[in-house]
C-alpha cells in the first residue's frame, strides 16, 4: 500500500476517533436537560454536533500547532536580541526541549480517546494486511497532531537555514526535528500504556488502592515535569552555551552525549568552529540518537498495531473473595465516584496532580525572597485556585456516557453540583496549608494576610458551583457551544476568585490597613458563597 | 405466596393517551395500557416501533407531548426523584461507568438510592454468585464482554427491590444460563407482588415470560391480551406468537414478497 493511500484512509479512523470524543462529551450536554431531553432536537443537534467538532478540532489543531511554532522559534528570537552567552547551539537544544515537551503533552491529552480498539474497529474487518493496518492506526493517531509537527519541524528547518545558510546544517536540523517528533510520539504512547496498564488492573486488595493512588500521584507529576520542559530549559540551556562547546572537562563531554545539546553541537560545528572531541563525542551522540528513534518508531508502530487490535494491556482477573458493597449515602456515594471516575481517566488524573503542582509553584515563587510578602500571599493563592478551577470542567467530562445511566437514577441536579464543588474545592486545600508551613519558616508582612489563602477557599467552592451551574444552564438551552467551550465558564470562575482579592488591594490601598482589608475581602466571599449557595438551593 | 409490595388492585403503570412527537417524526401515538401488580407485560414490536421511547416516557427521561402517566400513582414529570426511586431499569445497550469496578458501581447505585447495606449485600451477594461474576467483580466494567456489563445492569436495577422493573431487551448478550436466571427472576419478581414491563423484539422471549403482551407497531398498541387473546384476533393465523405477530401488523405478505426477492438476488449472483 502507498503511504498517501493509507494517509488518506487514515482520515476515517481519526473522524472516528473525533465523533468518539465527542460521544463522551454527549453526556456533558444532557446535564442541562437532567431527568428529561428533547429527543428530536438532539437528533438533530447530533449531526450539527459532529461536523461542528470536527471543525473546532481542525481549529484546535491550527491554533495549537501556531502556539508550538511560536516556542520553538523563541529560543531563536535571543540570537537576534543578542542574549549574553545565548548561541545557536543553546537556541536549537532549547527549541527542540520545548517542542518535545509540548508534542509529547498533547499527544498524552488525545491519547486517550484512541487507546481503544473500538476506534478502529471498522477497519480491522477490512482486508489490509497487518503492516497496512498498522500504518492506517498510527497514521489516524499522528493526523491529531499533525500540523504540530509539521508546523516545528518546518520553522526549526527554515531558520536554522536562514541563519546557517548551510545546506549540511539544514539537513541536520530536518533529521533532529523528525527524530524529536518521534521521540515525543513514543514517550505519549509509552505514558498512557503505563497508565492503561495500571488502570485495567483488577482486584481490590489495600496494596492495590495505594499503588494505584501512587501511580496517579506519578502520573500527575510526570505530566507536570513534561510540562516544565516548557520552562525549565530557559533557565538552564543559555547557562551551558560555554560550557558545552569546551572539551576542558569529561563533565562537559558528557553533557554533549545528552539529547538535544549534541544536535545543537553538530549544527553549530558546520559553522563555526568546535573543538573536535566536542564534535566526535556529540556527532557519535546524534547517530545514536537517530538509531534510538529508529527504534522508538518501530517500537511505536507496534504499540499502535496492539492497541488498535486490543492485545495493548494484559487484563488481570482477581476473584473476588467476596460480594460486598458498602452504601455511602449519595453525597459521599457520588464523591467517591467522581474521584473514581475522574482518577482513572489520563486526560482528568492529571488535575488530582494540581495541588502538588500549586504548592511546587508556590515554594519556587517565595524561594528568593527573605520575607513572606503579601503580593506574593495574593498571586501565588489565586494561581492555585484558578488551577483548582479547571478541575469542575475536568469532572463534567468524565462523567461521559455514564451521565445517562445516573439520569436513570433518584438524584437531582443539585445532589450531582455538590459533590463535584466539594472536591474542586478539596484539591486548592493544600496550597493554604502550604502557605501557612511557609510562614513558620519565614516572616510576614503581616500576620493577616496568613488568613487571605484560607479566606479564598470560600471564592473556590463558589466559582466551582457557578461554573457548574454556567454549564447547565447554557445546555438546558441547547447550546452546543457549552459543551464544546469551556473558556467562558472559566472566566466566571477567575472573576469570583479576583473580586475577594481585588476588594482587598482596594481597601489597602484606602486605608494601608492589612486587618480591615481582610474584613472586607471576607465580605466579599463571605457574600459570594451566599449567592452561590442561593442559586444551589433554587437549583 | 406472600406478596410483598401489597399494591392491591391500583395498575403500577398507567399510560393513556400518550403522544410523543420527535420534531416530524411521531415516535408515539395514543398509547393506552396498564400493568398491574403481579404482571410481566410484554412490549413486542419491531425495531423503531416505539418500545424504547415508551419506556424512557415512563422512566421520565422523555416528556410526553401529550397524555399522562403513572408510576406507583405518580406522575414521572411532576415527581421524577420518587418515581425513579420506585424503578429498575435496564436500557437496550447497558451503558455504565466504564472505568468503575462491578463493586465500585453497584456500591455508587446503592450509594444514590440509600439502601440498607445487610440487605443489599445479601441481595447483591446472591445475584453475583447466580450471575457467576467473582472473577469479574473487581475488574473495571471497560474490560467485561457486553453480556458480563448486562449482568452488572442487572443487578444494579434490583438492587433497591424496586416495586417496577422497566427491562428493555434485558437478554441482550446473555448465555442461556443467565437468560435463564433472568426469566425466573422477572417471574419471581411478579410473583413478590412487583410489576414489569419487558420490552423485546423476541417472540419466543415474550411468549416464555410475558402475562400479557401488547403489540406495538408505528408507534401504537395494536393488540394487547394474552396469548391465546391474540390469537383470537387473527383468523387463520398459527400457533405462534410471530404469526401472529406478522399477522397483526400486516407484514406477513410484506416478508413473504421481501424473502422472494432476496432469494432471487442472492442465487442470480451465484449462477454467474
Amino acid at each position: 500500500m502507498k503511504l498517501s493511500e493509507a494517509w488518506r484512509l487514515s482520515k476515517t479512523c481519526y473522524r472516528e476517533m473525533v465523533y468518539r470524543s465527542l460521544a463522551e462529551e454527549r453526556g456533558r450536554m444532557w446535564w442541562g436537560a437532567f431527568g428529561r431531553n428533547r429527543q428530536g432536537k438532539e437528533s438533530q443537534d447530533d449531526l450539527e454536533l459532529t461536523n461542528r467538532a470536527l471543525r473546532i478540532a481542525k481549529f484546535d489543531k491550527a491554533v495549537v500547532a501556531f502556539f508550538n511554532v511560536v516556542v520553538s522559534l523563541a529560543p531563536f528570537a535571543s540570537l537576534f536580541l543578542g542574549s549574553p552567552g545565548f548561541g545557536l547551539t543553546s537556541a536549537i537544544s532549547l527549541s527542540l526541549a520545548v517542542t518535545f515537551g509540548f508534542t509529547a503533552l498533547y499527544a498524552i491529552q488525545t491519547l486517550s480517546s484512541f487507546m481503544s480498539p473500538e476506534s478502529s474497529a471498522l477497519m480491522s474487518t477490512m482486508p489490509l494486511n497487518r503492516d497496512e493496518f498498522s500504518l492506517i492506526t498510527l497514521f489516524s493517531f499522528i493526523r491529531s497532531f499533525d500540523y504540530m509537527v509539521i508546523g516545528s519541524i518546518i520553522s526549526q528547518v527554515m531558520l536554522v537555514a536562514y541563519l546557517t545558510a548551510s545546506p549540511v546544517a539544514t539537513l541536520i536540523m530536518f533529521a533532529a526535528s523528525t527524530v524529536n517528533a518521534l521521540f515525543a510520539v513514543a514517550v505519549a504512547l509509552w505514558f498512557s500504556r503505563i497508565f492503561q496498564r495500571n488502570m485495567l488492573r483488577g482486584g481490590r486488595s489495600k496494596a492495590n488502592t495505594v499503588l494505584r493512588l501512587l501511580f496517579i500521584l506519578m502520573w500527575g507529576l510526570l505530566l507536570v515535569a513534561v510540562g516544565f520542559l516548557f520552562s525549565i530549559p530557559w533557565y538552564i540551556v543559555p547557562n551551558l552555551q560555554s560550557t558545552l562547546l569546551s572539551a576542558a572537562h569529561l563533565w562537559n563531554s558528557l553533557l554533549d552525549l545528552l539529547y538535544p545539546f549534541s544536535t545543537g553541537i553538530v549544527i553549530t560545528a558546520s559553522v563555526s568552529n568546535v573543538t573536535f572531541t566536542t564534535l566526535l563525542v556529540a556527532s557519535a551522540a546524534m547517530v545514536g540518537y537517530a538509531f534510538l528513534a529508529v527504534f522508538a518508531g518501530k517500537w511505536s508502530l507496534g504499540m499502535v498495531r496492539a492497541v488498535s487490535q486490543g492485545v495493548g494491556v494484559n487484563i488481570t482477573r482477581v476473584t473476588a473473595k467476596d460480594f460486598s458493597v458498602n452504601p455511602r449515602g449519595p453525597l459521599l456515594g457520588y464523591v467517591a465516584k467522581d474521584l473514581k471516575v475522574a482518577s482513572r481517566n489520563p486526560a482528568t488524573a492529571f488535575f488530582f496532580a494540581l495541588p502538588v503542582l500549586e504548592t511546587v509553584i508556590i515554594i519556587l515563587l517565595d524561594s528568593n525572597m527573605g520575607t513572606l510578602r503579601t503580593a506574593l500571599v495574593l498571586s501565588g493563592t489565586s494561581l492555585g485556585a484558578i488551577f483548582a478551577l479547571l478541575l469542575p470542567l475536568a469532572l463534567l467530562s468524565a462523567e461521559g456516557k455514564g451521565l445517562e445511566y445516573t439520569k436513570t437514577l433518584p438524584i437531582s441536579s443539585r445532589r450531582i453540583v455538590v459533590p463535584k464543588a466539594l472536591v474542586s474545592t478539596a484539591t486548592f486545600v493544600p496550597v493554604p496549608i502550604a502557605l501557612a508551613t511557609l510562614s513558620l519558616f519565614k516572616p510576614l508582612t503581616s500576620p493577616a494576610s496568613l488568613f487571605i489563602p484560607f479566606l479564598i477557599v470560600l471564592p473556590v467552592a463558589s466559582a466551582s458551583i457557578f461554573e457548574i451551574k454556567l454549564f447547565l444552564r447554557t445546555a438546558a438551552k441547547g447550546k452546543i457551544a457549552s459543551v464544546l467551550n469551556d473558556a467562558e465558564k472559566l472566566t466566571v470562575g477567575v472573576v469570583v476568585i479576583l473580586i475577594p482579592e481585588v476588594a482587598y488591594a482596594v481597601g489597602f490601598l484606602a486605608t494601608f490597613n492589612h486587618a480591615f482589608s481582610l474584613l472586607a475581602m471576607s465580605a466579599v466571599a463571605f457574600a459570594e458563597f451566599a449567592v452561590a449557595f442561593f442559586v444551589l438551593r433554587r437549583s | 405466596m406472600q406478596r410483598k409490595f401489597g399494591f392491591g388492585s391500583e395498575p403500577l403503570i398507567e399510560i393513556s393517551a400518550l403522544t410523543k412527537q420527535f420534531g416530524s417524526v411521531q415516535a408515539l401515538s395514543d398509547v393506552n395500557l396498564r400493568v398491574m401488580p403481579g404482571e410481566v407485560y410484554g412490549l413486542l414490536g419491531p425495531n423503531g416501533a416505539g418500545k424504547t421511547t415508551t419506556i424512557k416516557t415512563i422512566l421520565g427521561l422523555l416528556e410526553p407531548t401529550s397524555g399522562w402517566i403513572k408510576v406507583v400513582g405518580l406522575d414521572p414529570a411532576k415527581n421524577p426523584i420518587e418515581v425513579k426511586s420506585k424503578i429498575g431499569y435496564v436500557a437496550e445497550n447497558p451503558i455504565v461507568y466504564d472505568s468503575l469496578s462491578t463493586r465500585d458501581f453497584l456500591e455508587f447505585v446503592a450509594s444514590i438510592r440509600k439502601t440498607e447495606k445487610a440487605s443489599t449485600n445479601e441481595l447483591v451477594a446472591q445475584l453475583a454468585s447466580a450471575f457467576d461474576m467473582a472473577q469479574y467483580f473487581d475488574s473495571p466494567i471497560a474490560t467485561l464482554s457486553l453480556g458480563m456489563k448486562q449482568k452488572v445492569a442487572l443487578i444494579a436495577s434490583l438492587i433497591h427491590q424496586p416495586a417496577v422493573l422497566l427491562l428493555d431487551e434485558p437478554l441482550n448478550g446473555l448465555d442461556a444460563k443467565s437468560s435463564r436466571i433472568v426469566k425466573e427472576l422477572v417471574g419471581f419478581h411478579a410473583e413478590k407482588g412487583g410489576a414489569v414491563l419487558f420490552s423485546t423484539h423476541i417472540m419466543e422471549v415474550a411468549q416464555q415470560v410475558c402475562t400479557r403482551i401488547g403489540i406495538i407497531y408505528q408507534g401504537k398498541v395494536i393488540a394487547e391480551g394474552t396469548l391465546d387473546e391474540l390469537r383470537g384476533k387473527t383468523e387463520g393465523s398459527g400457533g405462534t406468537l410471530e404469526e401472529v405477530f406478522l399477522k397483526l401488523t400486516h407484514e406477513e405478505s410484506e416478508v413473504a414478497d421481501t424473502m422472494r426477492m432476496l432469494r432471487e438476488a442472492f442465487f442470480k449472483n451465484e449462477a454467474k
